[in-house]
């Protein structure tokens, strides 16, 4: 029984897995597919494509017992077989029932694994597909009847006797109206069934013609699609890539061992090192001196090893790194889709250029880095890219385009978000935020500090709240989420121009620099990226305001926080001096006052909120070269608790 | 309230019950085995600021973190140095493994089912919503602790204990 179903909630993970992926295929053939519509043309490639996967969605929520995906997916691959068989012309109207109903599909999805609620207009949704694709099916059957193509007008008569009842009758008519008005103004005829078949790439399906066509619009014949698609399928996967889907946890349990590695080879040298500088003193002891000639080859033989060890044992650590790494493109594409989304909604018309999708980084910041870029191109499309009468205008042409680029560079990949829109305006973002009060009229501001504003928590631009952006949210959320992944954020700006954003971010979060220090006897770790410099300060340079320490540090009043007192802490106060890192957070300084500094290190990240819960200031543990742990403070959440609800904030107020 | 601790005992299957008997001052407790992976000796704590009162900090064992829980901090009993009978019993509970302190770990017993009894009202200040009963071999008695309670804990109690620390000022 447990085998059972244990087995079920591994199949209903390869589902998810599975159907994530086949519902990203799907929105990618049908954008494919909407450029397709102008012409009015399908390109059978891409409909069989989306044939597939949905045949596959639904194979497998049919074994799951998922019917309402099962029953969706079913519905929209008759369309899709319609399309396929070019007994529908492929419209705009099909295009978006399409989209629609692969938004609904994956609702179906999530709901059905259970991260979702059940989607509401199903039902409804279902009704409106049923009409349409029926209104095709019973076209074709009328047309082909009348052409007295392969079919008897009473066969296609009986069909739609059968089928008239679910029909809005006066649709229907005008659809048959529309149909046949367009076959006569096209060179031939509707294109019967059967040649439109032959010009269909030589794949299994392409053996289903063999059969008449079928003269009820019920779904697919079984067996025949059944087979077909699973071995495309196949042959697909294996032509792209030999792949292997692991669990994430198994990557973190096999750095774990490295890492228990990394602290036994780190003894090991440890010990090499020590008997080799035992070997090199002249004791006065006589019997370590006698013995020095057999065990001193042994040393050295020792220390080689260790060596040696060391060195594997780094490169194990990097390979595993990098096979946490997955290219940037599982996140650039959805964004196709989400560009053509808001474009539409805006009444603009966009191009979504994409490149350097296969650069790769570690998978935590491919899952954080989507919604801060979803943002960012929102914006862009909204406020960036200009409606098209106004760019042709100007002189440009009239759709816009967005770039997405990404690369490496050195240990860092860079994100670059551009656009050829209007650029950012300077004086009306002056005057907004003059306006929300965000700076004073007084204020001089560089342009550079001007297009900061942007990222001012509550800013917009925009007149008109829209449901896409200018909410105010967006700009510094964008800015936010990417410096919490020790990112760094860029704008260059060119009126009339276009935006760049840039952004780099660290190829990987589980490794980092960090500098090691000591507060009431325990081991604390501060990440090196947030450090500016750390200094010794005599007690005499510490002033107080209204109670609360600060430094002068290059003309800059720098509050200062103890982390013994932040943390609660048994700390002694030295009364003669204090030992300061100073941090930066967002132009904003913080001195944190510790025991000791304990030199730099490498060191590798684990979460500790699994364990103990989120503690402020605390944004996980390491474990070091002797096996000790050691905390790493979250200087984000340090700095701004203390700005916030603590001393600094008093101090710097009070100090001004 | 006795059909809550009904529930408790009831969850003790099987004729006899094997624990892993521990100290903790004068009374002797027991965790069902097939919750206890390991027994350790003393380590290092790593103490976490502002962790919950009664989490004592974070061990390395063998690369993994893992918490560690002061049962005497969480019974409120005395707190004590370590001694060198002083063990951590690492416990497995659904996913999570939490380390427990105990004075000493003194053997593995199996109490017949028959043998365990309902938790009295009190024993020793430790509240009854960690007992599931007492189990009595010979003289001795057992209480036999529910670890998911233990680690869990009731919530109330829980903000009680984060209250009652000094706030940040």
């Amino acid at each position: 029984m447990s085998d059972e179903l244990f087995n079920r909630e591994e199949f209903i993970s390869y589902f998810r897995d599975e159907a994530e992926e086949l519902l990203q295929q799907i929105d990618a053939d049908l954008l494919r597919l909407e450029e397709f519509v102008s012409s009015g043309e399908t390109d059978p490639e891409i409909v069989n494509s989306l044939f597939r996967a949905l045949h596959t969605v639904k194979g497998s929520a049919g074994m799951l017992g998922f019917t309402d995906v099962q029953n969706l997916a079913h519905k929209l691959e008759n369309l899709c077989d319609l399309l396929r068989k070019e007994r529908m012309p492929l419209s705009e109207s099909a295009v978006d029932l399409l989209f629609t109903g692969r938004d609904l599909l994956t609702e179906l999805v999530e709901a059905a694994i259970g991260t979702h609620e059940a989607p509401g207009g199903v039902d409804e949704y279902i009704r409106k597909l049923d009409q349409f694709t029926s209104i095709y099916e019973e076209t074709a059957h009328v047309i082909e009847g009348r052409m007295g193509e392969q079919h008897s007008f009473d066969e296609a008569a009986a069909a739609e006797e059968e089928q008239v009842g679910n029909v809005d009758v006066e649709a229907f008519e005008a659809e048959v109206a529309r149909l046949l008005a367009e076959a006569e103004s096209r060179k031939a005829p509707a294109p019967p069934p059967v040649p439109a078949f032959e010009e269909a790439p030589p794949q299994p399906v392409a053996a289903v013609p063999a059969e008449p066509v079928r003269p009820a619009p019920q779904p697919p014949a079984p067996a025949a699609a059944d087979k077909a698609p699973a071995k495309n399928g196949e042959q697909k996967r294996s032509s792209i890539h030999q792949t292997i889907r692991v669990d994430i946890e198994r990557l973190d349990a096999l750095l774990n061992l490295v890492g228990e590695l990394v602290i036994n080879r780190t003894r090991i040298s440890d010990i090499a090192n020590t008997l080799e500088r035992l070997m090199g003193t002249k004791g006065t002891n006589g019997q370590v001196m006698a013995n020095s000639g057999v065990i001193a080859p042994l040393a050295k033989d020792l220390a080689d090893s260790a060596g040696l060890l060391a060195r594997t044992t780094n490169e194990i650590q990097e390979s595993i790194m990098k096979v946490r790494m997955v290219p940037i493109g599982q996140v650039f594409d959805r964004f196709p889709r989400l560009v053509r989304d808001v474009a539409k909604a805006r009444g603009k018309e966009v191009q979504l250029v994409i490149s350097g999708a296969e650069t790769d980084l570690d998978k935590t910041i491919v899952d954080e880095v989507g919604e801060p870029l979803m943002h960012l191109l929102r914006n862009n499309v909204d406020h960036g890219i200009e409606a098209p009468d106004e760019r042709e205008k100007m002189g440009k042409p009239r759709a816009g385009t967005i770039s997405l680029n990404a690369y490496h560079e050195g240990n860092q990949i860079i994100i670059e978000v551009s656009d050829d829109g209007a650029g950012i305006n300077l004086e009306k973002v002056r005057a907004r935020a003059l306006k929300q009060g965000l700076i004073s009229a007084d204020d001089r501001l560089s342009d550079r500090e001007i297009v900061e504003l942007i990222f001012t928590p509550g800013f917009s631009t925009a007149e008109v709240v829209s449901d896409v952006s200018g909410r105010g949210v967006g700009m510094d959320v964008v800015k936010r989420n990417i410096t919490r992944l020790k990112g760094v954020f860029d704008v260059d700006t060119v009126p009339g121009q276009g935006t760049r954003f840039t952004i780099k971010l660290p190829l990987t979060l589980a490794i980092i620099q960090a500098l090691l220090v000591r507060v009431a006897e325990e081991l604390y770790a501060i990440p090196l990226d947030s450090v500016i410099e750390s200094q010794r300060v005599e007690m005499s340079d510490v002033r107080t305001v209204h109670g609360n320490e600060v430094i002068t540090l290059r003309g800059q009043v720098v509050p200062l926080v103890r982390i013994a007192e932040f943390f609660q802490l048994d700390g002694k106060r030295d009364p003669d001096k204090v030992m300061i890192v100073i941090v930066g957070l967002q132009g904003r300084q913080v001195g944190l006052v510790v025991d000791s500094f304990e030199g730099e290190q490498e060191i590798v990240i684990k979460p500790l909120s699994d364990v103990v819960g989120r503690i402020a200031g605390i944004s996980g543990a390491t474990i070091l070269g002797n096996g000790s742990i050691s905390l790493i403070i979250d200087v984000h959440s340090l700095v701004s608790e203390a700005y916030s609800g603590g001393k600094v904030a008093r101090a710097e107020f009070s100090g001004v | 309230m006795a059909d809550v601790k009904e529930d408790k005992r009831q969850q003790l299957s099987g004729e006899v019950v094997q624990v892993v008997s521990f100290r903790l001052g004068s009374e002797e407790y027991g965790v069902d085995i097939s919750q206890v992976q390991e027994i350790i000796r003393m380590v290092e704590i790593t103490h976490v600021p502002r962790a919950p009162r009664f989490m004592e900090g974070v061990i390395n064992l063998r690369g993994q973190l893992i918490p560690i829980i002061d049962l005497r901090t969480r019974f409120g009993m005395s707190r004590i140095d370590a001694t060198k009978s002083t063990r951590i019993i690492v416990t497995e509970i659904g996913s999570k493994r939490v380390g427990i302190v105990v004075d000493s770990v003194s053997e593995v017993l199996n109490i017949p089912i028959e043998n365990v009894e309902d938790a009295p009202e009190m024993i020793a200040g430790v509240g009854t919503e960690y007992i599931q009963g007492v189990g009595k071999m010979d003289e001795r008695l057992i209480i036999m602790l529910d670890l998911t309670m233990v680690i869990s804990g009731d919530e109330k109690r829980e903000l009680d204990q984060l209250g009652e620390q000094p706030v940040a000022s």
